[in-house]
């Protein structure tokens, strides 16, 4: 979970389908496939046991046959011979290879290797007490004893034909006398190749009989003919029981088992490939399912995960853009949820909308009646005063002057009224100012001069008008020295820098650095209450250009002092 | 107090519990067979709190057992036991205790000497097939008298006894010593033989029935001793004679008298209950016991040595030829 904190809900939906899909899959896949590998090795192994019980069953079926007549024979030998009955013995081993087809050759021999009874008449072999078999018969009585195969040697004339002798020590009588004897028994290879053959082992499949001394008796594989065979030395190896083996590159199940009463080994190979086979391919099988599912579960998350977050991602893209001051509403298609989110988020913007509209309507509203309570604050001290020049000019019949104040201050008052604008060319506002100086000249009585600097260029911008006067207002009370000097003020416009500067210069005492800052701190601080007409210049520039523009003080001590507006360009150009 | 003495005690016990016993799986060749069935249950019944025995029947078949053995091998028995259906293949068995290093006992149905002989842990419980023929023949001695004048039974006095031999399953160890040695010893106690017949009957009562009527209407009169490889097979020939009213109460004291005129003495091996009542009516002059409780006895000793690896040569009984632990047979007669 810790993993999935910080993703996107895509790959949260991918990973988490994903992997549960996949760990559940592999584990269904992964039991499966062992319960089937388990299984198909079960049954390989009970069916090739079964195998190897019939060719078992089958072989001592076979080897019961043999010692059954071989007993039939030693019993009848006994009874007969009891009787005297020697003329029917006789005709018995005569045709017991004839009753009996795999019975090549049959005789009773004395313990000396001599013929008593015999199926052929001509000699036996003078060597027969030298032997194995007719010693081993000997030697360990009551017991067949099984060759392993040979040429046979009981007789002289020889034959090509491989046989297995059967041997047995056996009491006999003649003429009521009791002689032991070896009754021995030439089996041809027949049956036990038909048993072999009859079995199906599967492609390269074969037995091996293998005698007490591990030699070996027979194989029906044809390369098997020497005790050095591969199987024959398996065989060795794991002495007795059931084994999964790999014999000639094959796989092959192995089964050990005797045989009774004869002292030999028999061994099954039975081919397994075909369960290899069907163990890879069920594992192909498994793989591809898993591949698979996995692709197609990725494919599915991949959409679900993209039907989900692509409206959502959209909204969080429309989200920037508003934050871009785009208030657009969003149509989305998609899951209901997210589209009750769209919905919500419309009808939030609806809102915002007409909060915004409401919050720009109230500013202007509130800006425009703080404009305009600068504005009108400017007048009446001057105009009182003004009157009252006016007044004693008259009463001193100075006409003339009283003539041009009244003109001036007409003027002034045409251009402060301007039809009620707040912007008016600059130089209409020079116009202003020069009025204001004129009729400030009369009133000091000629205590200072004035001189206009203009650039021509600046004449058609606009400025929030009135706000030269109270710079030249300052200039004159605090600047010029109206009681021992002839001061002077220059009125400068320049565009520099892509702004425009409008300078009131006097050459006066001079500010000293340290009142420059306090005068700084009172027009531009949050105090209203304190320099009344240069924080009023200011404020209104400030609310009208929305702080693009400054007043900046410049000063020289006992040289000159200058009060510059720096003002944009492009607003003020219509 | 008591009552913590008491609980004390208990968690001290149970602390020092002996060890799990051993458990030892008993291969028997077919329990279908009553006398290994009862062989059996004689070990059985001597399991011991430390070692504790179990029947492991293997139908009479040595696939059967083969596989058994392989898993008792394969999870690393302490000991097997085998009574073998195959004797002739117990190498095979030898060999793969010997590679695992596992002691191997054999009983009632031998292996070959070469066999046991390959591996120092390899043992075999039984009787000697020759003694109880032995026995036998000692029957057949009280019987008839001595060799030389035949007191008893020789009902033509020919000074010889006509005989037949009931042979158990042809090549059967048991049936060749037993009717080879039965003969040699009579043979070489000097009586003098007419064996008219070896008939075999595979250890069955009901084949020897059959052959035994066959026989008697063949040799008419003339049989003078039945000698049976096992009881069994002694106890057809006796419904077989008792047809043929050679049994008789002559005195009437209940019991079938043995010195009749025409009583013959029939004589078995094994000492089954069956034949142990016949023995006490009568009509079965006698048989030879193996004694099943002494084997077991004998055995569930060996299995202890083996098992706690104490040295077999301390042990109450001799081991011959380091590898036979003999048992003996007993006669019963009336």
């Amino acid at each position: 979970m810790q993993m999935l904190r910080n993703r996107s809900i895509r790959s949260a939906i991918i990973i988490t389908t994903t992997v549960i899909t996949v760990v559940a899959l592999a584990i269904t896949l992964f039991t499966t496939l062992v319960n089937f590998n388990i299984t198909t090795a079960r049954i390989v192994e009970s069916s090739s046991e079964e195998i190897n019980k019939q060719l078992v069953l089958n072989y001592e079926n076979y080897i019961d046959n043999v010692t059954e007549t071989a007993n039939y024979i030693s019993q009848t030998t006994n009874e007969y011979g009891l009787n005297g009955n020697y003329q029917d013995l006789n005709s018995i081993y005569a045709q017991a290879s004839n009753i009996q087809s795999d019975i090549v050759n049959i005789a009773l021999l004395d313990q000396y290797g001599k013929k008593v009874y015999a199926s052929r008449d001509d000699g036996v072999n003078g060597e027969l007490v030298s032997s194995k078999w007719f010693n081993k018969a000997l030697e360990t009585k009551e017991i067949f004893h099984f060759s392993s195969p040979k040429s046979q040697d009981i007789f002289l004339v020889n034959s090509n034909e491989k046989v297995i002798t059967v041997s047995k020590s056996v009491k006999y009588y003649i003429d009521n006398e009791k002689y032991e004897g070896v009754l021995v028994i030439d089996l041809s290879m027949n049956n036990i190749n038909n048993i072999a053959s009859r079995t199906n082992l599967g492609e390269g499949g074969h037995i091996v009989i293998l005698a007490a001394d591990d030699t070996l008796v027979f194989s029906n594989l044809m390369s098997c003919t020497t005790n050095n065979c591969e199987s024959v030395q398996i065989v060795d190896k794991y002495n007795i029981g059931s084994k999964q083996v790999v014999v000639d590159e094959t796989d092959m199940f192995l089964s050990i088992n005797t045989l009774k009463n004869t002292r030999w080994r028999i061994a099954s190979f039975i081919n397994s490939e075909d369960i290899a086979v069907s163990r890879r391919n069920s594992q192909i099988l498994s793989l591809t399912v898993l591949v698979f599912t996995f692709t197609i579960t990725i494919l599915a998350a991949t959409l679900i995960a993209r039907r989900i977050s692509n409206p959502i991602f959209k909204l969080r893209d429309h989200i920037n853009t508003i934050n871009n001051g785009n208030y657009q509403k969003i149509k989305l298609e998609g899951q209901k949820e997210v589209v009750d989110l769209a919905d919500n988020f419309n009808q939030m913007i609806d809102e915002t909308v007409v909060l915004m509209d409401q919050l720009v309507t109230e500013q202007k509203a509130k800006r425009r009646s703080e404009f305009k309570a600068l504005t009108t604050q400017i007048n009446p001290h001057f105009l009182y005063n003004t009157l009252d020049s006016i007044m004693y000019l008259s009463e001193s019949n100075e006409n003339e002057k009283v003539q041009r104040m009244v003109a001036a201050l007409s003027k002034f008052f045409r251009i402060s009224i301007s039809r009620g604008k707040n912007v008016i060319k600059l130089e209409e506002e020079l116009e202003h100012a020069k009025n204001y100086l004129l009729i400030q000249q009369i009133r000091y009585n000629e205590k200072f001069t004035f001189e206009f600097d203009i650039d021509e260029r600046t004449l058609d911008f606009r400025v929030v008008k009135l706000v030269l006067q109270p710079l030249i207002e300052n200039a004159i009370y605090h600047g010029v020295n109206t009681e021992f000097d002839q001061g002077h003020i220059i009125i400068r416009t320049l565009i520099k820098n892509d702004r425009l500067h409008l300078e009131v210069e006097d050459d006066g005492y001079g500010i000293p650095e340290k009142k420059i800052g306090e005068l700084y701190q009172d027009i531009k601080g949050e105090d209203s209450y304190s320099s009344v007409g240069l924080k009023n210049v200011y404020q209104r520039l400030k609310i009208y250009f929305n702080n693009d523009s400054d007043l900046e003080i410049e000063s020289e001590l006992d040289e000159k002092t200058i009060f510059r507006l720096v003002l944009p360009l492009e607003r003020s150009k219509k | 107090m008591k009552r913590i003495i008491l609980v004390l005690s208990l968690l001290l016990l149970s602390g020092c519990q002996p060890q799990r016993p051993v458990k030892v799986d008993m291969l028997i060749y077919n329990t279908n067979d009553n006398y290994m069935y009862q062989f059996a249950n004689d070990i059985l019944d001597l399991s011991s709190y430390d070692i504790k025995y179990a029947i492991v029947d293997s139908e009479n078949s040595q696939i059967l057992q083969n596989k058994q053995i392989n898993e008792l091998i394969e999870n690393d028995t302490k000991i097997l036991l085998v009574n073998p259906v195959d004797r002739l293949g117990a190498y095979v068995t030898i060999n793969a205790a010997k590679a695992k290093d596992i002691p191997i006992i054999f009983f009632n149905r031998e292996p070959l000497k070469e066999d046991l002989e390959m591996y120092d842990k390899a043992f075999y419980v039984g009787a000697k097939a020759k003694e109880s023929a032995m026995l036998q023949a000692e029957l057949v001695k009280e019987a008839f008298g001595p060799a030389s004048e035949l007191t008893r039974y020789d009902a033509n006095n020919d000074g010889v006894i006509q005989l037949v031999i009931l042979k158990g399953e042809e090549s059967h160890q048991d049936a060749e010593i037993r009717t080879n040695v039965i003969i040699s010893e009579l043979e070489a106690a000097g009586y003098q033989l007419d064996i008219l017949a070896i008939a075999g009957a595979d250890w069955v009562k009901e084949a020897s029935y059959e052959k035994m009527l066959d026989l008697i209407s063949l040799h008419q009169g003339k049989i003078e001793l039945v000698v049976s490889n096992n009881d069994a097979m002694a106890i057809g020939a006796i419904e077989a004679l008792d047809d043929q009213n050679i049994f008789n109460d002559v005195n009437s004291n209940g019991q079938f008298d043995i010195d009749a005129d025409s009583f013959i003495p029939v004589v078995g091996i094994d000492g089954i209950p069956e034949a142990l009542r016949l023995v006490e009516e009568g009509k079965l002059y006698g048989t030879v016991i193996n004694d099943s409780k002494e084997s077991a006895v004998k055995i569930v000793e060996l299995v202890r040595a083996l098992v706690k690896n104490e040295k077999v040569d301390d042990l109450k009984f001799e081991i011959t030829d380091d590898h036979y632990v003999w048992v003996n047979y007993k006669k019963i007669s009336n």
